[in-house]
């Protein structure tokens, strides 16, 4: 019994419900086609939404007003750079690799500047940030689509048995974020100074220097995204990352992380963007106009939400 | 000698009626406000007004050009951007607006102080604008008149449609659905929303795929073609007859098929050429020409057999593209 309590209390649980529950509905309607497909479909392409959202659960985590809307811009940025680089040619890889880390830290720095040295509040310093990371990627590829080389392209759509090679991957990933969020001094300071700033900086926490790594760590993950989507999908275009700003976002408060900050988990992403693509995938199947099925999609995200975040009140 | 002046002062005179249609407007400025930019159609609609309108301020035929894009593809952002042209004295402003009736107002504002504005693609419905418009209806009737000439026994049809909410998406899709409803033998079995984006596109399909039955052919809306071509490949299901739009990622994967195994289909587009359609017209309305308050552009059409010559014009990752020039638009007007 205690066990199935402590379980229904984990915040994260919710967005793997809402992800069963919107599949089922699914399979229940096709009676049964194609039940394990969708399932395939579905991760391949969480996958994405999952990397850029561990990267925003971090940045919200770090307290209220603290948001990155500058990853759909790096996302671009960062695929244009790579493919433009690596010009299609696998021995360029892992060049095109660095020049895509390198433009996500880069856009990182540049980002933690504007909000620490002049004092922009974050929302505003990402946001005009992101006008400026796309203009480069416009100025740099002038929106030309150039292919990925072949290893890219074949290891991004790997398949064994159904199961997608990168999802494998991103899940690795995200179990070893879970233990850099729970288990290290980095992860713990974050928290904290989600929980209180002023408390954590008295505490002796070098909270500038964390808030700088934080706001890095969700540009590069936004670069590695760009990356491996411009390998997944034929190459880098520049509204590729325009999905992902509101997708980071709702995944992370889906997957049961506070708004407020100082309060996250790392699987309830996983199960948020599975819920998110499965969401969209089930109502395409019941034939929903795009009126109902965006009015729809909002009903059952802030449902979900509330479930979710249905907190007790700080006693 | 008096014949000689006679003769230099009847060429001067010839030089300057012949050139009087063109030097008319050669102190007019004209701006392009421009509501997006962040895809490759906008950008080869930016590069073909630019390359154009250089040449045509060069040559003297106009003042200036310069094209104005606003960050936000925000209505309001275009309103004011439009007022500013309309201080900034342009002599025409040619728009390709974010919306077809909330600019009505800015536009009016323009007309007012006696500024053509010619509006194309995204059109405006305020009367006393210039549209140049597509008759997107008749593109998504074609692709269904095709599939059928293609497939005489009909089958399920996947559709995938553009952006919700915008006017040309909705137009698409109701001339597909027509004619989907005058042949019988085709059913949709499905619609997903692309956004004319290859990657939305392709997850859409990847997503409604595995809960459909066999699919024949899909109808499309361009810039998707070749997302949906990987998202089949993906769930290893037979590739059906995909209408293809103008990128070149779509004309490249259709060669490739193609040559392996005579793959056969059509594209239909718009060129983001019609910007330079539009700089024209409002020149040819500065120079008090006799122009139609209403035009409809012809279709960038590429078959089996001019697929080589137009991927071969494209440049690589981009658009395939037509550019108007002075002549071209005229005939366009005269066409119409």
């Amino acid at each position: 019994m205690t066990h199935v309590r402590q379980i229904v209390e984990k915040p994260w649980i919710w967005s793997f419900v809402g992800m069963f529950l919107v599949w089922l509905a699914t399979v229940l309607y096709t009676g049964g086609t194609g039940a394990t497909q969708v399932i395939t479909a579905a991760l391949s392409f969480a996958t994405f939404t999952v990397i850029v959202g561990i990267g925003q659960m971090f940045v919200i985590t770090t307290g209220p007003g603290n948001v990155d809307l500058s990853i759909p811009s790096t996302i671009a940025l960062s695929g244009v750079l790579a493919m433009k680089i690596m010009g299609g040619s696998d021995a360029m890889l892992a060049v095109g690799l660095g020049a895509s880390l390198a433009s996500g830290f880069a856009v990182g720095v540049f980002n933690y500047m504007l909000i620490r040295l002049l004092r922009i509040p974050p929302i505003i310093a990402t946001l005009s940030s992101s006008f400026l990371i796309l203009s480069t990627a416009i100025a740099y590829g002038r929106g030309l689509k150039i292919k990925p080389p072949r290893m890219l392209a074949d290891f991004t759509s790997a398949q064994v048995a159904g199961v997608p090679i990168l999802a494998v991957v991103i899940i690795l990933f995200a179990v070893g974020m879970s233990i850099l969020l729970n288990r290290t001094l980095y992860g713990r300071s974050v928290l904290a100074i989600g929980q209180n700033m002023r408390a954590a900086r008295l505490a002796g926490i070098r909270v500038e220097r964390i808030r700088f790594a934080t706001y890095t760590l969700s540009a590069v993950l936004a670069a590695i995204t760009g990356f491996l989507l411009a390998g997944f999908s034929g190459g880098a275009s520049l509204n590729m990352g325009q999905e992902y700003l509101l997708a980071s976002i709702a995944v992370v408060v889906i997957g049961g992380t506070s708004v407020a900050g100082g309060k996250s988990n790392v699987p309830g992403i996983w199960g948020a963007a599975m819920f998110m693509f499965l969401l969209v995938t089930m109502l395409n199947t019941f034939g929903a106009s795009a009126g109902i099925r965006l009015i729809l999609t909002g009903i059952i995200i802030v449902t979900v939400i509330t479930i979710a975040g249905g907190d007790k009140p700080a006693r | 000698m008096l014949n000689k002046k006679l003769m230099g002062a009847s060429a001067l005179a010839l030089a300057l009626t012949a050139g009087a249609a063109i030097a008319d407007t050669s102190d007019k400025r004209i701006a392009l406000s421009n509501n997006y930019a962040g895809n490759s159609w906008r950008q080869a609609m930016l590069q073909s007004w630019e390359k154009v309108t250089s040449a045509a301020v060069a040559e003297g035929v106009v003042a200036e050009a310069p094209a104005f894009t606003t960050a936000e593809n925000q209505v309001t952002e275009q309103a004011a951007q439009i007022q500013n042209l309309i201080l900034q004295g342009y002599d025409a402003i040619v728009i390709n607006s974010a919306s077809p009736d909330a600019l009505n107002g800015a536009v009016k504002q323009a007309c007012d102080a006696g500024i053509v504005v010619v509006s194309f693609d995204g059109i405006v419905t305020e009367p006393c604008a210039y549209r140049i418009a597509v008759d997107f209806k008749e593109m998504g009737r074609l692709q269904v008149q095709y599939l059928a000439e293609r497939l005489p026994d009909g089958g399920n049809l996947l559709e995938i449609r553009g952006l919700a909410g915008v006017f040309v998406d909705n137009e698409i899709s109701a001339g597909i659905n027509e004619e989907v409803d005058n042949h019988a033998q085709f059913q949709i079995a499905g619609s997903v929303h692309g956004d004319w984006a290859q990657d939305v596109a392709q997850k859409a399909v990847a997503g409604i795929l595995p809960s459909l039955p066999e699919i024949v052919g899909v109808v499309t809306q361009g810039g998707d073609g070749y997302g949906a071509a990987q998202a089949f490949a993906a769930a290893g299901r037979p590739t059906p007859l995909i209408v293809m739009g103008n990128r070149y990622d779509e004309l490249l994967w259709w060669k490739e098929q193609k040559d392996a195994n005579g793959y056969e289909t059509l594209s239909l587009s718009i060129a983001p050429g019609v910007s330079t359609l539009a700089f024209w017209v409002a020149q040819m309305v500065l120079d008090g020409q006799d122009v139609p308050q209403d035009l409809t552009v012809p279709f960038l059409q590429i078959t089996q057999d001019t697929l080589e010559e137009s991927l071969a014009n494209t440049q690589p990752g981009g658009v395939a593209n037509v550019e108007y020039s002075r002549e071209d638009t005229m005939d366009v007007v005269a066409e119409n």
